[in-house]
């Protein structure tokens, strides 16, 4: 009597067990690393667009200055009396926007010079060089003497970052290309007559799609870090908000050793955004890697 | 082996001009004329003019390039718009602190990295190993003035362990004079660290999984070696190469989290006088902290790239 409950409970779980592995090898939203950084990146998404119509811009000249937090200020304020909730809150476009669009430009460039070296055998020795060249360099001063030239604003910083980013993504590219370009199936195509475009555009391209995938959430990634270290620096947009303004604002007035939660909520947002597109990415690799796949 | 060495310098200093030019060429192309921004408020379009000439600015733009060529190989780097000093004696007045600090945390990293990611691919499934592998993935995810404050908060202002600001007591001597140093250099060579170290001690981990893999470590172990030795003098051998070839290629990276570090800080190297110039739009001085930190870290590279040779009998021949 006792024994067949426990079989019958047994059976359910295992068959329960076999089913999420089955299903966690499959999509990528089947492990909570999957779902869970789509999640937080469409929370910061949602805040991006509809969080400055809510919350007011951050103004100074209140009387409530450096106030720890508190169910008025959430994230306190700072030395002018401005919430930093407020703040990070509005900083959310900016880094969301620079990560995006810098990101897209850095990977156009990027799988355009991958692709082209990768097929066209003449090309690959300039592009590997000006590509190994550009690793080699220390970005973050560059992108600083540039930003400085030509004036900070959001504008900047976008097309900077993203002219900027493009060898790490055109190394992967072509790497890839690489493979795929030796395959038969290419040499086909040759045969039947396509010429170098098609052959990029339609054959050897959607074969590094899911690269391409991995990498514009690692080049966000990499270009939200950017946009941070240059607004901290001093080389943001003075008209708009940005996290790494707000720890520029910290440490000019003097206030980051007294006012924790000046510096700690917008760190914590770059942690969580950057940490959120970098699992996605990891992620989205591993589920399509059929060798990560079939475990 | 010369003929490695040969293309190795060949590359630095291809490098290093590529980074000139293109930074001369942006100097140039971009809108903002220079000399409107040398003086704020009024200027006669005399001033502008005799300005215009004095930095070569009124000849045509090949023999600018030229002259700046000539200029930079003998290490003239135009003048402070601000302070009115050359450019290269600023420089080089801040550019031993930001090697201080970069170099002490390339060394640093690999001391520890390397111990790190042997014992991760050692003991793989291990409580190291899984330390590695998390802080492998999130420390590309830390932004370094978070940390860095982070630390400067803790360590700095609420326990009061290490001092903020400047990299060294001026009244110290001789011995005591070291240790100020060392107390100074603390706090900013260990958010360094700590944001390098997770993904250089995993790559180092993946390769080293993979050599222990090898047919020859095999053998070596079939011939009766220890299993310390066997790890420690045939595995890691050819683990750390490709490993201190990417740390060569991350140099560019670490200058960058020196600038922000030394920026936080108030460390006073290359960062902090970027930092500084940025508020003042003082060009020829970002000018002149790219120049020197691009030449910098491709000396540098050249210089892991030797050693790595050195390490490597495969080049050797």
């Amino acid at each position: 009597m006792s024994t067949e409950p426990q079989s019958l409970v047994a059976d359910p779980q295992a068959a329960a067990l076999t089913s999420t592995r089955r299903r966690r090898s499959g999509g990528f939203f089947s492990a909570p690393s999957g779902w869970l950084s789509v999640g937080v990146l469409a929370l910061f998404t949602v805040v991006a667009i509809a969080g400055p119509m809510v919350v007011d811009s951050p103004s100074g000249l209140g009387t409530d200055i450096l106030q720890s937090p508190s169910g008025a200020h959430w994230f306190g304020t700072d030395d002018l009396g401005q919430d930093v909730f407020a703040q990070v809150v509005w900083g959310t476009r900016i880094s969301l926007l620079v990560g995006a669009v810098a990101s897209l430009i850095a990977i156009g460039i990027g799988t355009l010079l991958g692709l082209a070296a990768a097929y066209v055998k003449r090309l690959d020795p300039v592009v590997t060089t000006v590509t190994d060249v550009m690793l080699s360099l220390p970005m973050l001063p560059l992108m600083i003497l540039v930003t400085a030239l030509a004036g900070p604003s959001v504008v900047t910083l976008i097309t900077v970052i993203g002219l900027l980013s493009w060898p790490e993504v055109t190394r992967m590219i072509r790497a890839n290309g690489l493979v795929v370009a030796a395959m038969p199936y290419i040499d086909g195509a040759r045969v039947l007559g396509a010429g170098a475009t098609r052959i990029i555009a339609r054959e050897i391209l959607p074969a590094v799609m899911p690269l391409v995938v991995v990498n514009v959430l690692l080049t966000a990634a990499r270009a939200v870090i950017a946009e941070a270290g240059l607004s901290f620096l001093g080389m943001g947009d003075p008209s708009s908000w940005s996290w790494g303004r707000i720890l520029l604002n910290a440490q000019r007035s003097g206030t980051i050793a007294s006012a924790w939660w000046q510096t700690l909520f917008p760190s914590l947002a770059i942690l969580l955004l950057v940490l959120a597109a970098t699992i996605a990415g990891i992620r989205y690799n591993d589920s399509r890697d059929p060798r990560t796949r079939g475990v | 082996m010369l003929r490695y060495a040969a293309s190795r310098l060949f590359r630095a200093i291809l490098t290093i001009w590529i980074a000139v030019t293109v930074t001369f060429f942006l100097l140039r192309l971009l809108p903002a004329d220079p000399t409107l921004l040398v003086v704020e408020g009024d200027m006669t379009p005399e001033m502008q003019e005799a300005l215009r000439s004095q930095y070569g600015l009124d000849k045509p733009i090949l023999q600018q390039y030229v002259l700046y060529l000539g200029q930079l190989v003998q290490g003239n780097l135009g003048v402070s718009f601000r302070q009115l000093v050359p450019v290269s004696d600023l420089l080089l007045s801040r550019l031993p602190w930001t090697l201080l600090l970069a170099g002490s945390a390339f060394v640093l990293t690999l001391l520890i990295g390397i111990p790190l990611g042997v014992q991760a691919a050692v003991g793989r499934g291990g409580l190291v190993d899984r330390a590695v592998q998390f802080f492998g993935i999130t420390a590309n995810a830390l932004f370094i003035p978070s940390v860095a404050i982070l630390l400067l908060v803790v360590f700095g202002s609420n326990l009061g362990w290490f001092p903020i600001g400047q990299a060294i007591d001026p009244d110290t001597r001789g011995l005591a004079a070291y240790a100020s140093l060392l107390h100074h250099l603390a706090l900013p060579l260990f958010s360094l660290v700590l944001v390098q170290l997770g993904p250089y001690a995993l790559t180092l981990r993946t390769n080293m999984v993979e050599v222990l893999g090898e047919d020859y470590i095999t053998s070596a172990r079939s011939r009766g070696l220890t299993h310390r030795r066997v790890v420690w003098r045939h595995a890691l051998r050819n683990a750390v190469l490709p490993a201190l070839m990417l740390m060569g290629l991350q140099l560019g990276t670490l200058i960058g989290g020196a600038v922000l570090t030394e920026t936080v800080f108030a460390y006073p190297g290359v960062g902090r006088l970027i930092f500084e110039s940025v508020q003042q739009l003082d060009f020829p001085v970002l000018q002149g902290a790219f120049v020197i930190l691009a030449v910098t870290v491709v000396l540098a590279n050249l210089l892991t790239d030797l050693l790595s040779m050195a390490l490597n009998p495969r080049i050797r021949t």
